[in-house]
């Protein structure tokens, strides 16, 4: 072999390449070079599929359905109390967030019909409960929330709906490391290597303005809820679900919030307890 | 030759380059194509994803945990169970200005929840490219990870626990999973909540663009009644950011202290215990609850919570004591197990009791001689150690599983240095045999026992230490009064930098003490203290001197650090209900072990939690 071939490269300065490759007509190589990378991609991943992809349900990396129940095991405080008006710890909030978590009413978001501003997209994972994921088809995954009794719907296609409620507008992918030459050809690569595995990425927008935390931590109607779904299976049987978020609120926050939930994996529907929105 | 003659040889030429390689590049393929894919590289993973670089912590949970430190009486969201809360609500952060504990370092668990700045990178074979290891250096303790990727086992039971413990890591999937055994036991919250050395970590890493999460679940048969789910989040950085080291060096942070002073509070009696639920204006029972405050439902069990259920919490349940969950070390297989402990001596294990082999020019130099039911086993072991026979043995007590293996051990052996000397012309075979070493008192008890003749010691010292300049290695025999027996001594080969502590240390039980044979509570502190006035730690409170245990695994001055202050704790808890009158039945019902009997207790065998509360309860009596 010729050595490595960067087609970018190449198709600025073709001349690069030519007194290596013996190569002086740029049809021709590039005829060549299409046709010896499709062979490439053939021996590396086998033949090309014959049909369209495959749909999101079946390309899933990692089975995320069933039930599972929330493990409080940090911010156990602020998720399981309800803690005092302006505590904040950990919430990198600018000083209009500040002023915003200062002003909460919880009497007035009751009265005014906002009690579930605590359970929003950007702070629901939060709430202590239970998640039951299920497809609503091929191409959606609905996640149903005990705790104030809501859904959010995450769409590998076009998404329906136009947001401006709480859960907002949720699109999904499957994030996979590695897709690009994981497996080996021409010394690149592993063959034989890792399976792939994978998460679901959700990215959240149009979302009503909500709460961080029950207290009145705030998020605006602008913010951007980017989550990461992955599932590990511990060595005593049981099955975690990690959800890493990260919210960026450019109102109220002066950097991202990340926050990493868990859960544990059940069996059934044991302990499913749909409750109401409320305030503390 | 023409212009277009010149141009159409070079076209045939080009043209024929390309033929050319074309079918090079197809055949390539081809061939490729039908033997793909090769096979796969045996049991050497390749990352799935790259970690290496710059990460500094996302502190955006657990704040005050992570920074200022939580409260006394926070221990919500942890599945401890009553040893690993009374353990916490016994814990007076003033241990810390003890010399010994100033630069304890960060357990793994814990060392990822720190707040400094952390680095990852790869080492690879330098001729096949395979992962062989990822590190991890955290600049807070300077804690150094090793994870290793080449599919080496675990170490046995009997090897040395660090803070970072012994990693072995694999990709599954999109994760890293990394398992750990082998740590020291320190924290797993910063206000004392305990984790022990018989926790194994298993994590989870994944990437997700700059954000880097390790979700980590930490069992600990000792103090947890489920795992714990934690999870840590890092975003890359893109350069260094220059700030890597932590230094500690210890110092005398209250003069005048006597060396038996161990801050702690008095089970049941931590005055801060209530400071956590009055600050945040929630019920006691939130921070203590065990594995019940993880789950969803104890929002709903809170508001029936009463101070006085949570209050029962504070001090040991009445009942029968729990047993230790450790893992036992002696590998009962029949076998003598050698571990190395440095160029020339060696631990080893499996005759019922620690043996040490120091090797050399001079012959191998033995400290104890264990229980004998495999002495066979051991000189052969010390044979393959060195082709000289053993020229000295040091018992350092009288006890059984110090001189079992005492006859064999010395008839397999020769001291030269007697051979030949006015010795031989006293005493008919001096020097056909190794000599046996050790302080007067084991000497007096092993006659007393009508033990063989040939399992005594011949070569006996008082009170004074007893030194040996053997196979170029200072040996100091020192003899601490009254700690096990009365007979007991350690022995520290001072080049090597290995102390040999016979049954005042061990890893396995609490202190076996032998008030009839001249043992005493005071004692075994003082002899434990002694130890720690030898050590010198490598680095962090750890390495260093190592020490060998009468049983359990080998251990530097933190095993012995917690051990002396189970020791002083236990001490100052009977000894204030003596004070206060109370008699041995109720000094054990009152469970004065309770936060340390699921590490080291038992309620059947040679010596039970009850036969050490007794005993600690008779020494405290005698010597009031």
């Amino acid at each position: 072999m010729a050595g490595i071939i960067n087609p970018a490269i190449f198709q600025k300065h073709p001349e690069e390449y030519s007194s290596k490759m013996f190569i002086r007509s740029r049809p021709t190589f590039l005829l060549l070079w299409n046709v010896a990378a499709a062979a490439i991609a053939s021996a590396q991943f086998g033949p090309p599929p014959s049909g369209p992809p495959p749909l999101p349900r079946a390309a899933a990396p990692v089975d995320l359905t069933g039930y599972w129940v929330s493990l409080v095991t940090e911010d156990w405080r602020s998720r399981m109390t309800a803690p005092p008006k302006g505590d904040a710890e950990s919430v990198p909030l600018n000083p209009e967030g500040r002023k915003a978590a200062l002003a909460w009413d919880p009497a007035k978001d009751q009265s005014s019909g906002q009690q579930c501003r605590g359970y929003g997209a950007g702070g629901i994972v939060r709430r202590p409960g239970r998640i039951h994921i299920t497809w609503q088809d091929d191409n959606t995954l609905k996640a149903e929330f005990d705790a104030g009794t809501q859904t959010r719907t995450f769409y590998f296609g076009s998404p329906q709906g136009k947001g401006a409620d709480w859960q907002g507008i949720s699109v999904a992918s499957w994030d996979v490391p590695g897709t690009i030459m994981t497996r080996g050809s021409f010394g690149l690569g592993n063959p034989g290597g890792p399976e792939r595995g994978g998460a679901l990425k959700v990215v959240t927008t149009k979302m009503k303005a909500g709460y961080l935390r029950r207290n009145g931590i705030p998020y605006s109607e602008n913010a951007v809820v980017t989550e990461y779904y992955d599932r590990f299976d511990i060595p005593n049987g049981d099955s975690l679900l990690l959800v890493t978020t990260e919210v960026n609120d450019p109102m109220y926050l002066t950097a991202p919030f990340w926050t990493s939930t868990h859960f544990k994996k059940q069996n059934d529907a044991a302990g499913w307890n749909p409750t109401a929105c409320s305030t503390p | 030759m023409r212009k277009n003659e010149t141009t159409k040889a070079i076209s045939m030429k080009t043209n024929l380059h390309i033929v050319l390689f074309s079918a090079a590049l197809f055949t390539q393929i081809a061939l490729f194509a039908q033997t793909a894919p090769p096979p796969a590289a045996p049991a050497r993973p390749s990352p799935a994803i790259d970690l290496s670089g710059y990460w500094s912590p996302a502190v955006n949970e657990d704040g005050l945990e992570r920074g200022a430190g939580s409260e006394i009486g926070d221990y919500a969201g942890f599945a401890i169970n009553e040893a690993g809360r009374l353990w916490a609500l016994s814990y007076d952060p003033s241990r810390l200005t003890l010399k010994h504990h100033q630069c304890d370092g960060y357990v793994a668990p814990y060392q990822m929840r720190a707040v400094g700045n952390f680095r990852f990178w790869e080492d690879r074979d330098p001729h096949t490219m395979q992962l062989v290891a990822i590190h991890i250096w955290a600049q807070t303790t300077e804690g150094f990870r090793t994870i290793w990727m080449d599919g080496r086992p675990h170490p046995p039971a009997w090897a040395p626990h660090t803070y970072q413990g012994f990693s072995t890591g694999r990709f599954v999937g999109n994760a890293l999973v990394v398992n750990t055994t082998h740590l020291k036991q320190a924290w797993l919250r910063r206000n004392g909540l305990p984790e022990s050395d018989q926790a194994s970590m298993v994590e989870f890493i994944v990437r997700h663009g700059d954000h880097l999460v390790d979700t980590t679940v930490v069992t600990d048969p000792v103090f947890l009644t489920e795992a714990e789910v934690r999870s840590d989040d890092f975003f890359r950085q893109p350069s260094d950011h220059g700030a890597w080291l932590y230094a500690c060096d210890d110092g005398e942070e209250i003069i005048g202290r006597a060396p038996d002073v161990v801050p702690n509070y008095p089970l049941g009696a931590q005055p801060f215990a209530k400071e956590y639920s009055k600050k945040y204006k929630i019920p006691l029972l939130s921070g203590i609850a065990g594995a019940q405050s993880i789950y969803p439902e104890f929002t709903a069990r809170l508001k029936t919570a009463t101070d006085a259920e949570a209050e029962a919490l504070l001090r040991p349940a009445p009942g029968p004591s729990p047993v230790s969950q450790a893992v036992d070390p002696e590998p009962h297989d029949g076998e003598i197990h050698v571990w190395p402990i440095s160029p020339h001596v060696y631990m080893l294990v499996g005759d019922g009791g620690n043996i040490v082999v120091e090797t050399g020019d001079d012959g191998p130099f033995v400290v104890d001689s264990g229980s004998g039911q495999l002495a066979d086993k051991v000189i052969e072991a010390i044979r393959k150690l060195s082709d000289q026979p053993i020229q000295f043995i040091v018992n350092t007590s009288f006890l059984p599983d110090r001189t079992g293996g005492n006859p064999k051990l010395r008839a397999s052996g020769l001291d030269p240095s007697l051979v030949g000397s006015f010795f031989s012309m006293q005493f008919r075979g001096a020097g056909l045999g190794a000599t046996i070493i050790a302080q007067q008192n084991v000497e007096t008890r092993m006659v007393e026992e009508k033990l063989p003749a040939p399992s005594w010691p011949m070569d006996t010292f008082l009170n004074d230490r007893r030194r040996k300049y053997h196979n170029g290695n200072a040996i100091e025999i020192y003899h601490e009064a009254n700690a096990i027996t009365d007979g007991d001594s350690i022995v520290h080969f001072r080049q090597a930098d290995v102390i040999v502590a016979g049954d005042i240390f061990n890893t396995t039980h609490f202190p076996f003490i032998d008030i009839k044979d001249g043992g005493s509570v005071q004692g075994e502190i003082n002899a434990l203290n002694e130890i720690l006035n030898r050590t010198v730690y490598q680095h962090e409170g750890q390495g260093g001197t190592m020490i060998v245990p009468g049983h359990g695994y080998l251990a530097d001055e933190h095993e012995v650090v917690e051990y002396r202050d189970m020791m002083v704790i236990i001490r100052d808890r009977v000894r204030a209900m003596i004070k206060n009158g109370a008699t041995l039945d109720q000094v054990k019902a009152a469970r004065v072990t309770a936060d340390y009997d699921t590490r080291y207790g038992a309620n059947s065998g040679p010596w039970t939690t009850e036969m050490f509360v007794t005993a600690v309860y008779n020494s405290l009596k005698q010597a009031k």
